[in-house]
C-alpha cells in the first residue's frame, strides 16, 4: 500500500467535496470539485484507491500543484 | 557433400536458429506470461505471411558465435490484415537482444525496404542495450554510426515501436523516433539501465520510476498506448495502423460502416450539459459523431485537457484533436500543446483529414507553464497548424477564447468552420474580463460588475461569428456527423487523389 498526494492541477476554490474519509474510489471518480475559470472543475481520482485524508475544505482557495487528497492506493 | 546432404545440414541449421535461446530460456517467459520474440510474430503477422530476412546471421565475435541464433533480433516481411509490413523482434533468449554490427545491419535492411518499398516498420522492443565487449574503445565506436541515415526520419512510411521488456539502446532510440508507441506495463525504457544508472550515480534508482509506463504515458509522453499483454500490444499495433496508408503517396484504407453508427447522433444532445459552466467528456461526444467502435486514443494519460484520436466517418479515417472540459476546464497547458502538435504532424503526414472540436477557455495560464516554454509550445502548433496540407474542419461547441481559438482551427486555420447554436467567441470568458478591463469585481460592485459582464457579452454568439462569415455554417449539433461526411466528401480527394504535401515531413519526432 502507498500513499500518494491528489493535487490541485488548476487554480481556483474548492466548491464542493465529494468524498469522506475511508471513501473507496476508482480511477477517473470525481472526489472533489472545484470552481475553476468559471467552470465546475472536478478532482479526479489518478488510480484506484482509499481516501485517506482532506486537506482542504469547501470555500477553500486552491493553487494549481495545492494537495488537495491524500489517498491510499 | 551431395545436395541430400546440402539440404539436411540447411534444415539442422534452420531448426537450431529457430529454437532462439534454447528450452529453458523460453520456458522461463512463458513462466513469466510474456510471449517469446517469435510468439509476438505469431500474433502480429497474418498466418502464413512471414517471410525471415537472417535466420542463419550470426555474432561477429567468434566465441559467442554458437549462442547467437538470428544474432537476437528477428528480422522479416510479412502482412497485417493482408497489407505488408517489414518487422523486427528483438529475441532477449539471444545475448539480451543486445545491439551488434551484424543485428543492426538487419535493421538497417528492414527501414530501406520500409522506406523504398513504401511499407510500415514495426520494432517490438526488448534489449539490454549495446553488445559487450564488441563496443568497447575505438573499435567499438568503429561498430558505430556507420549509417549516416539510421536516425533520419523522413516519414516516408509508418514506423511503430513497441516497448515489451527492458529496452535499452536501440529499443529507446527507434522508439523516440517512431510515430506510434504501445507498451506492456512492467516493460521500461530508458536511457541506460536502473543497474548502470544506480553505479554512474550511485544512487539507487527504481526501475519503474527511471522508465516505467506511467513516467512514459503521463510525463513524457512517448508511450501512446500503455497495456496489460504481449498480446494487447500486438493488437493495439494492428489497430493502430488501420489508420494509416502504407506510405505516405496513398490515402488511408477505407472500412465498412457499422449499421449501428446512425442512431448515435441523437444522443448529443442528452450528453452535452445546458448549462455553460459544467464539463463532459468530450470523448463521449466524439462517439456520438464517428463511425461505431471506431474511436482510437492516443496519449489518453498526457495532456488530457486535449483529445487526439484516430476514429473514422463514413468508413474512411480522420484525426480528431478536442478539447475536453473534463481535465482543467478544457484549458490547454503545454502538454497538450505538445500533443496537439505532434498529432498534427502524424496526421498531416499521411493523409489522414483532421476535425477540430472546441469548447475551451483559452491557454493554462500561471508560472508552471511559463517554466515549461508555453510561448514556444504555442508556435509550435500555430506553426504545424499553418503547414498542414490535409483538409482541417472546425466544430466550434460551446466556448472558444483567446489566442487557443487560432490554434484550434479558428480563422483561416481550418478550411471550414462549423458552429453550434451554443457556441460563445470572445478573448476571454466575460465574467473574468469584467476585473481584467475595467478593475471591477462582482463582490465590490455586483451591479456595476453585471452591467460590464453583459456588455462583454454582446457580439459572442453564434449567430454573431456567423454574419460575420467567420463561422462558414450553424448546424444542430445533431447534424455533426452528417455534415461532416458531406465536407469530406468534397474536400478529401483534393488535387492529388487524397496525398497530402507533406510539408512537416522532417518535423523532429520528440521535442
Amino acid at each position: 500500500m502507498a500513499l500518494i498526494e491528489v493535487k490541485a492541477e488548476t487554480t481556483g476554490m474548492v466548491w464542493k467535496i465529494g468524498v469522506k474519509l475511508g471513501d473507496r474510489v476508482s480511477e477517473d471518480d470525481t472526489m472533489i470539485t472545484m470552481e475553476s475559470m468559471k467552470m465546475e472543475v472536478p478532482l479526479l481520482a489518478p488510480e484506484d484507491g482509499t481516501v485517506k485524508e482532506i486537506l482542504v475544505k469547501e470555500e477553500d482557495p486552491i493553487s494549481e500543484g495545492d494537495v488537495a487528497i491524500i489517498l491510499e492506493v | 557433400m551431395g545436395f541430400e546432404e546440402l539440404m539436411k545440414d540447411l534444415e539442422e541449421r534452420k531448426t537450431k536458429a529457430l529454437g532462439m535461446g534454447g528450452p529453458e530460456k523460453l520456458a522461463k517467459r512463458k513462466a513469466e506470461g510474456v510471449l517469446n520474440a517469435r510468439e509476438r510474430l505469431d500474433y502480429l503477422i497474418d498466418d502464413g505471411s512471414f517471410i525471415e530476412s537472417g535466420l542463419l546471421a550470426k555474432a561477429i565475435r567468434p566465441e559467442v558465435r554458437h549462442k547467437s541464433p538470428a544474432d537476437g533480433k528477428i528480422a522479416g516481411l510479412g502482412r497485417i490484415n493482408n497489407r505488408e509490413v517489414a518487422v523486427v523482434s528483438n529475441d532477449f533468449t539471444v545475448l539480451g537482444a543486445s545491439s551488434s554490427s551484424i543485428n543492426m545491419k538487419k535493421i538497417r535492411h528492414m527501414k530501406k525496404i520500409s522506406i523504398q518499398r513504401g511499407i510500415p516498420l514495426i520494432l517490438l522492443g526488448e534489449s539490454s542495450g549495446a553488445r559487450m565487449p564488441d563496443r568497447m574503445g575505438a573499435a567499438g565506436r568503429a561498430t558505430m554510426g556507420q549509417d549516416p541515415t539510421e536516425y533520419m526520419r523522413m516519414r516516408e512510411a509508418p514506423m511503430v515501436s513497441a516497448l515489451l521488456g527492458d529496452c535499452y539502446g536501440s529499443s529507446t532510440w527507434y522508439t523516440c523516433m517512431s510515430d506510434f508507441t504501445v507498451m506492456r506495463k512492467g516493460a521500461t525504457m530508458a536511457v541506460a539501465s536502473s543497474r548502470v544508472t544506480s553505479i554512474a550515480i550511485n544512487q539507487p534508482v527504481d526501475p519503474e520510476e527511471l522508465g516505467g509506463w506511467k513516467l512514459h504515458t503521463e510525463i513524457t509522453g512517448f508511450v501512446d498506448v500503455a497495456v496489460n499483454t504481449d498480446e494487447e500490444a500486438m493488437k493495439v499495433i494492428k489497430d493502430f495502423l488501420s489508420y494509416l496508408p502504407g506510405n505516405y503517396n496513398e490515402a488511408p484504407p477505407k472500412y465498412p460502416v457499422p449499421l449501428e453508427t446512425n442512431d448515435r447522433s441523437e444522443k448529443i444532445l442528452e450528453i452535452f450539459p445546458e448549462q455553460k459552466n459544467q464539463v463532459y467528456d468530450v470523448r463521449d461526444i466524439i462517439k456520438c459523431i464517428v463511425d461505431q467502435d471506431s474511436f482510437f486514443e492516443l496519449k489518453q494519460r498526457f495532456g488530457k485537457s486535449i483529445v487526439t484520436s484516430f476514429a473514422r466517418l463514413d468508413g474512411k479515417s480522420v484525426g480528431i484533436i478536442a478539447n475536453n472540459p473534463k481535465f482543467k476546464g478544457g484549458a490547454i497547458d503545454v502538454d497538450a500543446m505538445r500533443k496537439a502538435t505532434s498529432f498534427l504532424v502524424l496526421c498531416d503526414s499521411y493523409n489522414i483529414p483532421l476535425v477540430f472540436l472546441a469548447d475551451q477557455p483559452g491557454f493554462l495560464v500561471g508560472v508552471t507553464g511559463e517554466k515549461q516554454g508555453a510561448p514556444g509550445r504555442i508556435i509550435n502548433w500555430l506553426n504545424a497548424l499553418t503547414l498542414c496540407t490535409v483538409p482541417k474542419m472546425l466544430v466550434i461547441m460551446r466556448k472558444d477564447y483567446g489566442q487557443a481559438y487560432l490554434n484550434m482551427g479558428g480563422g483561416q486555420n481550418s478550411d471550414e468552420v462549423i458552429l453550434w447554436p451554443m457556441a460563445e467567441l470572445g478573448f476571454m470568458d466575460p465574467s473574468v474580463g469584467v476585473n481584467v478591463l475595467y478593475k471591477v469585481t462582482e463582490k465590490d460592485d455586483p451591479i456595476r460588475f453585471k452591467q460590464l459582464q453583459d456588455e462583454l457579452a454582446r457580439d459572442t454568439s453564434a449567430w454573431d461569428l456567423a454574419g460575420l462569415y467567420e463561422g462558414h455554417m450553424v448546424i444542430d449539433p445533431r447534424q455533426t456527423r452528417a455534415t461532416l461526411i458531406r465536407l469530406m466528401e468534397i474536400y478529401r480527394k483534393g488535387m492529388n487523389n487524397g496525398v497530402g504535401k507533406h510539408l512537416m515531413r522532417n518535423w523532429p519526432t520528440s521535442y
